[in-house]
This record gives structure tokens, sequence and C-alpha cells, in this order.
């Protein structure tokens, strides 16, 4: 998982970036690379670049370009980020959280 | 769940993402509110169509124009995974997001999709963002 953003995930400095790292956060994902690209101009319009995508912030999985904000939400919405994580081999801590739900 | 934005009931030209807007937006909305409009409507063919200008909340003045959110229904969805959809709404704003345009938040969906779920997100606060970048020049 490494996601471009604004800012860090322990103080992210742009509301769509914060979706992000909070989203990323309820499944359990904490560990993984974020660049900042308010620190560095050229990193922000490479990126912009590389993925032909207008915005930031730009969340990669397994090194494929996934979306910004929007899509993580929806993915996050439908079930779909749950999967996409688990083909990387992580566990979605929302399904330890559902498991929780049903031995109550 | 998200929760809902507020809407008794919504009239024809008031949508749930500018109902969520909170009346922030006045009338057509300005120039660049307009070409979006026009752009993604030549494009798209959307059969519903939004546009929001969220620049006040996050610190521009009135008419700043830099932040929007677009919530496009259209036929032409049909099929694509959101990369792709997301892909076109940007392609149709090329011109916009390598200027003024700094921010979109972009809501795609199919016909069907909209009449099961016609709600929107509303968008994220701002945090600060670029102001806080000491080397912006």
């Amino acid at each position: 998982v490494v996601v471009f953003m604004k800012g860090s995930p322990a103080q992210p400095l742009c509301g769509f970036s914060n979706a992000v790292v909070q989203i990323l956060r309820l499944h359990g994902v904490e560990d993984y690379r974020a660049h900042d690209v308010l620190q560095d101009p050229d990193l922000r319009q490479g990126i912009k670049n590389y993925s032909n995508w207008p915005t930031i912030p730009q969340v990669y999985l397994n090194g494929e370009f996934v979306g910004g904000c929007d899509i993580l939400l929806q993915m996050h919405q439908n079930g779909d980020l749950v999967e996409e994580l688990k083909k990387l081999g992580i566990r979605s801590a929302l399904l330890d959280a559902e498991k929780d739900k049903e031995k109550k | 769940p998200q929760t809902s934005p507020l809407s008794c009931s919504p009239s024809p030209m008031r949508g749930p993402l500018l109902a969520a807007a909170g009346g922030a937006m006045g009338g057509a909305g300005g120039p660049l509110a307009r070409t979006i409009r026009a752009k993604l409507t030549a494009a798209l063919q959307p059969t519903h169509l939004e546009v929001r200008d969220d620049s006040p909340r996050h610190g521009g003045p009135p008419g700043a124009e830099t932040h929007f959110g677009v919530l496009v229904v259209s036929g032409l969805f049909a099929g694509l995974p959101l990369l792709q959809r997301h892909r076109l709404v940007h392609e149709a704003l090329r011109a916009e997001l390598a200027g003024p345009l700094h921010a979109l938040q972009v809501i795609a969906r199919t016909p069907e999709q909209w009449q099961s779920d016609p709600r929107a997100p509303p968008a994220p606060p701002c945090l600060g963002g670029s102001k806080r970048d000491k080397r912006r020049g």
C-alpha cells in the first residue's frame, strides 16, 4: 500500500488526504509508505504525470494505481477494499470487527 | 453506513450533492461552474448532473472556484470500473484541471445505480492543504 498525500498519516494537511488515512486506519492498515507531496513540488507534479491523474491523494495497491479518495471511499463502502487488501495478504480489521459482532 | 445529507423535499434542481452544500451555492454558480457543467454535459450526456463549488469551504474568497464536487449520472458509465469513470470525467475537464481547478470530488453512477441509491456523501472538511506549504512559490 502506497499513498501520495498532502501531509503525513500522523498529520494530514488536506481533508481528502485525511479521508484516505482514516479509511485505511479503519481496515487496520497503518504500516504503509506515505509520500508528502507538499515537501517536493517535483514529486507533486511527477506523480500526477505518472498516473495521469490530476489530483492528490493517490492510492496505489501493489504498485497499481487505484484512485483517489472518492474511489477509496466507494471501495470501502461496497466491500471491494476488503477484497483488494486480501489479495495483498492484508486481513482487514473490519473482518475481525464483524467476527466480534457475530460472537455477541 | 453514511449519513444522508439533509433534504426533506428536494426540488428538481437541487439534488443531494447541492443540498449537502447547505445553500452555499447561489444561482447557476460562477463561470467555472458553468464551464464544468457544459463540458460534462457535452462529454457524458448525463441524465442527472450536479456541480458544487466547494471553494468557500477551503478558505478561498467568494467566487474562488478552485474546489468542486460533481455528481454525474450517465449511461456511458455502464460496465466501467470506477477508475475509468473518473478518468472520463477528468478527460472532459482536462484544461480546467491543468489550470484553476485544484480539487475535484467525483461521484459517477449509472442511471440504475442512481435510482437505487440517490444519495451523495459530502466532501471531507478542509485541513489547510497547500496553504501550509512554506515552499510554495
